[in-house]
């Protein structure tokens, strides 16, 4: 399906459907706007193919014609699937050229030069001392505050904080009794990680002897396997257990108690995205194909939290993406789709 | 949400109110915002204020009881009232003075500087809040009775009122100003606090200096009070102290939680799960969540009180707090007090008739549902699960390939290892090493991943395995060979039996035709025989020889009750007639030789008599 102008991709009257070669998990939206055409919006895509060959591609996407666009020259290989796709934030790039950059995380963290035309790897980020053995990442997260600051989670308990710039890192902390399965940056030195302990902490830079733990998975040893924290209000954070329906919120300040639980997708949760403009409203997605938008109230009702609205994709839903460059536009994956939905 | 719109002519709503918990958390003299006016732009003009200080009289006869803390912001109305009745005096002389529920001389002198603080208005970079302003620092100014004009332009009205102390910190879009009469030297961490409950709400401070009177014992972890900046956990103020007010004020403060001094989000937290929040809230944070706490204790909820204690007794121990406490606050602190500050971006549309989203309905949406039978989140687990572990089997596949993939240079980074990450990966190594070793001694022509390896070895070890099981047996039935040679013309059939497969090989040495011995009359005897052999672990074993039509049968086997009975039976009904039987049972083990003589007409074949005894011996 790689036609360059003309795509074949479906349009409702506010959602686009691009149909990708592969099943595709992970997915991120570029901060800046493309040098040629300032409406254009960079997606990547990564594959899932439970293989060694995976591959990542960059579609760009205009919200005026409602078009998307492959650039089959915007695509390199991956060693096996991408675990997550991140675009540096808040990037400012040299005005002369255009360049983004991208991160992807799996065996090791590797960093893209996204260019108009190909993309040019930079660095491999390996912290391993033998050179055959690492700790694959499961995730990691990008400071927007610290533009070249990068946390990443692996499965080997620890969680490893990086400056690209230099290519070395800074700290690398234990963080949890097993693997790390999620990391998220609140601000520049504090960063929170959930893990398959059940637990989710917070980390200090300028005080690594100690973490708090703030919530913990009722059921003991139930794997908490993503995080959000709210940037807009860093009192909130978002997480989800292994098949549980439900999504937490918590509040930082008051650690063990979630402010509250949302409980109204039929299947198991599969990501959480907040709004990127609104500090209340949260999305999600799961196995029972459908998307939800949440609006936290000030006043709950007896029965818990109703959805402000919902969207039901073709099947199980596993990725979800809310940018702040596109903060009217959720993009959701499922099977080998991408689906860019309007808020 | 929008709470945070700020009204063009006048501050917000709530913003009155976190003055006025400002002010009482500090017990000090009022609180005043000055704000940017609306008409002149540059200026700051009295916004909005509060009086906490002290009043000469009740003047009037309260028709409602009012509580202390409803009477303070009367009193602030009453006085804000004076001073427009007095200013509209002042314009319109000849208009009737509306009137006011207090006149000038109901009024303590320190209401009086209040009151005619109103009239200031301040150039930006002048006065103590223009100054502030433009700094965009906190001013602490002590001993303002005696500070000079310039520098505070109402001392002489401060002298007048007693106001020793007034602080100045830019808010929002203004300036907020805090009096007491009292001197209070300079701390910057109530300017913090201050700030901290605009955005938290209701707090108390206790400052370093205070002496805490012992409140609630017996709770010692405290983890929800970004208050307590600067102070140890177990010091707190009686809530009663801090909350005079509070007590029956319960109708006055839940207004206060619900419309929210806070974002919208945070009471939630109030309301979802108010139970436990409360007992919480009561056991974490006793000075923090006076009003909560309060309300628990007023409402008569007792029991979720002592409840809470037993419940959070695990949760105290298990989540390991206290340690973390005053890391936690300045954590708290580093996060809540960063620039960020709220984005009210655009008000949330979803209204919005493009939008892909549907209003959501409780029982609406997908039409059938049928059960998954796959795994819940079976993408996302196998991202986290199985993912990470492709990599490790991949670098046994080809190593090789990953460093000429990696076509940009691989960067060396700083050591920080916890010892038993270090471990862990000395495991890791020393296993795939050895499985490199066994993949060499093994013949195997698949991959070298781990899987295969461990399949060719376990296949390798039962071929192994089964050679030598026939080599042993050949080698014990070479024996028997040689022992039993009796006459060069012995033809000699030797039977050897595969237990594994239950195969029968038969080697025969003699000729088929000889098998039988009734149809040969010749010279030449042939001696069927039979060798059985068993593992020796069974002690069975049978050898037949055939003799014309005498049999001689030599059997062995685990004795048991009524086996010879048995074993007789099973030679009368092949037609063989026992001439005369020795037996002996040494051990467990019946050996007996028994010579037998054909009484049909046809012979049975050995095979078939070593058959039946191993059938009654096999019987058990």
């Amino acid at each position: 399906m790689e036609n360059s102008t003309q795509e074949s991709h479906l349009r409702s009257d506010n959602s686009i459907t691009y149909e990708s070669p592969y099943p595709i998990y992970a997915m991120a939206f570029s901060s800046t706007p493309s040098v040629a055409n300032l409406n254009h919006q960079r997606i990547a895509l990564g594959s899932f193919i439970e293989d060694y060959g995976n591959r990542v591609d960059v579609i760009s996407f205009d919200p005026e014609t409602l078009s998307i666009k492959t650039h089959p020259t915007l695509s390199f290989d991956h060693p096996y699937p991408p675990t997550k796709l991140m675009f540096q934030p808040n990037r400012k790039s040299p005005s002369s050229s255009f360049s983004d950059l991208l991160a992807s995380s799996g065996d090791y963290l590797r960093l893209w030069e996204v260019r108009e035309s190909s993309i040019e790897p930079l660095s491999v980020l390996n912290n391993s001392k033998t050179s055959e053995f690492c700790s694959p990442l499961t995730s990691f997260d990008w400071n927007d505050v610290e533009p070249n600051r990068i946390g990443t989670s692996s499965i080997d308990t620890t969680c490893t904080i990086w400056d690209i710039e230099k290519g070395v890192v800074e700290t690398q902390l234990i963080a949890h009794d097993k693997e790390v399965y999620d990391i998220a940056w609140g601000e520049a030195r504090v960063f929170a990680s959930v893990s398959a302990d059940g637990s989710v902490r917070i980390f200090d830079l300028r005080d690594k002897e100690h973490s708090t733990i703030i919530y913990e998975s009722p059921q003991p040893d139930t794997p908490l396997l993503r995080l959000a924290w709210n940037k807009q209000d860093l009192r909130y954070m978002a997480t989800i257990l292994m098949d549980s329906n439900k999504v937490v919120i918590l509040d930082i300040r008051s650690p063990s108690i979630p402010v509250a639980e949302l409980e109204r997708h039929r299947a198991s949760v599969n990501a959480i995205a907040w709004a990127p403009q609104s500090c209340r409203h949260i999305c999600s997605v799961g196995d029972d194909t459908q998307a939800l938008i949440w609006e936290l109230p000030t006043v709950a009702g007896p029965n818990g939290i109703d959805p402000l609205s919902m969207y039901s994709a073709g099947s199980e839903i596993n990725q979800l993406q809310w940018s702040a460059a596109q903060p009217d536009w959720i993009s959701i994956a499922f099977s080998s789709k991408m689906q860019l939905l309007k808020v | 949400m929008a709470t945070g719109v700020q009204n063009q002519e006048r501050v917000p709503v709530n913003l009155k109110k976190q003055l006025v918990l400002a002010v009482r958390n500090i017990q000090w003299s009022y609180a005043i915002f000055w704000s940017i006016s609306a008409g002149q732009p540059g200026v700051l003009e009295w916004g909005d204020g509060y009086y906490n200080g002290d009043i000469k009289t009740r003047k009037t006869v309260q028709a409602v009881e009012l509580n202390a803390d409803q009477l303070g912001l009367q009193r602030s109305e009453q006085l804000r009232e004076l001073y427009e009745s007095l200013s509209a005096a002042d314009s319109s002389p000849q208009a009737r003075r509306p009137s006011a529920a207090l006149s000038p001389e109901d009024l303590t002198d320190t209401e009086w500087y209040y009151l005619v603080c109103m009239s200031f208005v301040f150039n930006i970079g002048q006065g103590l809040p223009g100054r502030t302003l433009s700094s965009g620092q906190p001013i602490w100014l002590c001993n303002a009775h005696y500070a000079e004009s310039k520098v505070f332009s109402r001392s002489l009205l401060a002298k007048s009122a007693s106001i020793q102390t007034v602080v100045c910190f830019p808010f929002s879009r203004g300036v907020i100003e805090l009096g007491v009469t009292d001197l209070v030297s300079e701390e910057l961490s109530l300017i913090q606090f201050i700030k901290t409950s605009f955005s938290d709400g209701p707090q108390t401070f206790v400052s370093n200096k205070s002496i805490p009177v012992a409140g609630r014992t017996g709770y010692k972890k405290d983890f929800s009070c970004p208050s307590l900046l600067g102070c140890e956990q177990q010091e707190m103020a009686s809530p009663n102290d801090s909350s005079d007010g509070y007590e029956p004020n319960q109708p006055a403060e839940d207004p206060f939680m619900i419309e929210g001094i806070t974002d919208g989000v945070s009471q939630v937290q109030s309301w979802q799960f108010m139970d436990e929040e409360f007992s919480n809230c009561v056991d974490h944070s006793l000075n923090s969540s006076d009003c909560i706490s309060q309300t628990v204790v007023d409402h008569g909820n007792a029991v979720p009180l002592s409840q809470g204690e037993k419940d959070n007794d695990n949760e105290l121990t298990s989540l390991n707090l206290p340690s973390d406490d005053p890391h936690y606050q300045t954590v708290l602190s580093a996060l809540l007090n960063s620039s960020h500050q709220l984005i009210l971006g655009p008000h949330f549309r979803n209204s919005n008739q493009e939008s892909s989203f549907v209003s959501w309905k409780k029982n609406g949406l997908v039409k059938s549902q049928k059960a998954r039978d796959e795994t819940p989140q079976k993408l996302l687990k196998k991202i986290l699960f199985e993912v990470p572990h492709m990599h490790d089997k991949g670098l046994l596949e080809s190593p090789e390939d990953n460093g000429a993939r990696d076509a940009a240079w691989r960067l060396e980074a700083d050591e920080i290892y916890g010892n038993h990450v270090l471990s862990e990966r000395r495991r890791r190594e020393k296993i795939n090493e050895l499985f490199m070793i066994l993949k060499s001694l093994v013949p195997s022509n698949s991959k070298a991943d781990k899987v295969s390896i461990l399949d060719d070895t376990i296949e390798y070890l039962q071929d192994l395995g089964r050679r030598v099981e026939d080599l042993e047996s050949c080698r014990e039935l070479t024996d028997l060979e040689v022992r039993t040679k009796r006459k060069r013309q012995d033809h000699v059939e030797r039977t050897s039996d595969n237990y594994d497969d239950n195969k029968i090989t038969i080697r025969k040495k003699s000729s088929p035709n000889k098998r039988k011995a009734c149809d040969i009359d010749e010279v030449e005897q042939e001696i069927d025989y039979v060798a059985f052999k068993d593992d020796s672990t069974n002690n069975v074993t049978v050898t037949v020889s055939l003799n014309k039509k005498d049999f001689l049968i030599e059997f062995s086997c685990p004795w048991r009750e009524g086996i010879l009975l048995e074993i007789v039976d099973a030679l009368s009904i092949l037609n063989l007639d026992c001439q005369s039987v020795q037996s002996s049972t040494t051990e467990g083990i019946l050996s007996l030789t028994i010579k037998s003589k054909y009484k049909g007409s046809t012979v049975a074949k050995p095979g078939t008599v070593k058959q039946a005894l191993q059938r009654v011996a096999w019987k058990c």
